[in-house]
């Protein structure tokens, strides 16, 4: 089964449409999609930072997460929201493009990876948490930073090529 | 005096050989484009937290002299890359960004927001006593100059 009529269903829709022509509120929708990064991804680096020890050495990680997730989930939210609604405006031509489909692999490999951290050592951290981060997590937090800068740069290659 | 030397300079950047790779090859200017958000991701990150922290909205838990202290390297690191790679995007394409209104407001914005973050508040997020009022100004300062510059930036591709 194809999801071409219904990607052209959800670009032909009134309110994609009248979003697409509109002056004013698409860049709105554009810029709040990239300068959320600062909430999001920004937040993440910063863990990721935490848990490679290379800032905030002093301070354990469950205090890290504790601060720093709410913000980065109201980062996501609006990445999320925000995305579809561009996305919504050129749904076919988007699929179509080889970097959203990179980006869209990376932010599934990038879910994969915190799933992991969350199910194989956030249950243990206060054994590992003061002890300094074991290899594995110190993986993680590379393979994010990674899959993220990835992220951002295959969003903003993709839009060369729409 | 001030318009002939922009466009002395923008055409000097225009004619350099020294550029023309990242205008003529396919993914030179994507690349760092990348690496210009990938900076503003990491710069912004950092104000973003401390100015949440001074608004007292969150980082409650962190104490402001160690939030500044182990966030002030990593918001240069994040200056720096942004500021190369902006000017590598600049460089190859200037006409483009020379006659633009918001580029311009852009640039007025990041001149603000860099004097501003290095001196008043580079001392307020550095302060022993924090005071309730000072941070709170402090901080909508903070964060409508560099909401500013990236609003700004933004604009580029869709104003005059």
């Amino acid at each position: 089964m194809s999801v071409l009529p219904l990607l052209n269903w959800l670009q032909n829709t009134g309110w994609a449409t009248a979003l697409k022509e509109s002056a004013l509120v698409f860049p709105f929708i554009e810029g709040s999609h990239i300068l959320a990064l600062s909430f999001s991804v920004g937040m993440v680096m910063m863990l990721d930072l935490r848990l490679l020890r290379v800032s905030f050495r002093s301070q354990p990680v469950a205090l890290m997460m504790e601060q720093l997730m709410p913000w980065t989930m109201s980062g996501f939210g609006i990445m999320l929201l925000t995305g579809f609604l561009l996305f919504a405006t050129q749904a076919v031509k988007a699929w179509g493009n080889t970097f959203f489909r990179i980006k869209m692999i990376l932010l599934i490999l990038s879910g994969i990876n915190a799933l992991y951290y969350q199910l194989r050592y956030f249950p243990k951290m206060a054994e590992w948490d003061r002890a300094g981060t074991p290899l594995g997590v110190r993986a993680i937090a590379v393979l994010s930073l990674i899959f993220w800068i990835g992220v951002i740069a295959c969003g903003r290659t993709m839009a060369y090529e729409l | 005096m001030f318009q002939p030397l922009v466009e002395h300079f923008v055409q000097w950047c225009y004619y350099s050989k020294d550029y023309a790779f990242i205008r003529d090859s396919k993914y030179g200017i994507p690349i760092v484009q990348s690496l210009h958000l990938t900076g503003i991701t990491l710069l912004l990150g950092t104000v973003v937290i401390l100015n949440l922290r001074l608004l007292g909205l969150g980082f409650r838990r962190l104490p402001l002299p160690l939030l500044s202290e182990q966030l002030w390297p990593w918001m240069k690191r994040g200056l720096l890359l942004t500021v190369c790679a902006g000017i590598l995007v600049f460089l190859p394409d200037p006409t483009r960004y020379a006659h633009s209104g918001p580029f311009r407001l852009k640039m007025v914005l990041l001149c603000l927001a860099l004097l501003f973050q290095f001196t008043v508040f580079r001392k307020t997020v550095r302060a022993d006593v924090e005071s309730r009022l000072r941070n709170t100004l402090v901080a909508s300062i903070s964060l409508v100059l560099w909401f500013g510059v990236g609003w700004s930036g933004r604009a580029i591709a869709f104003f005059q």
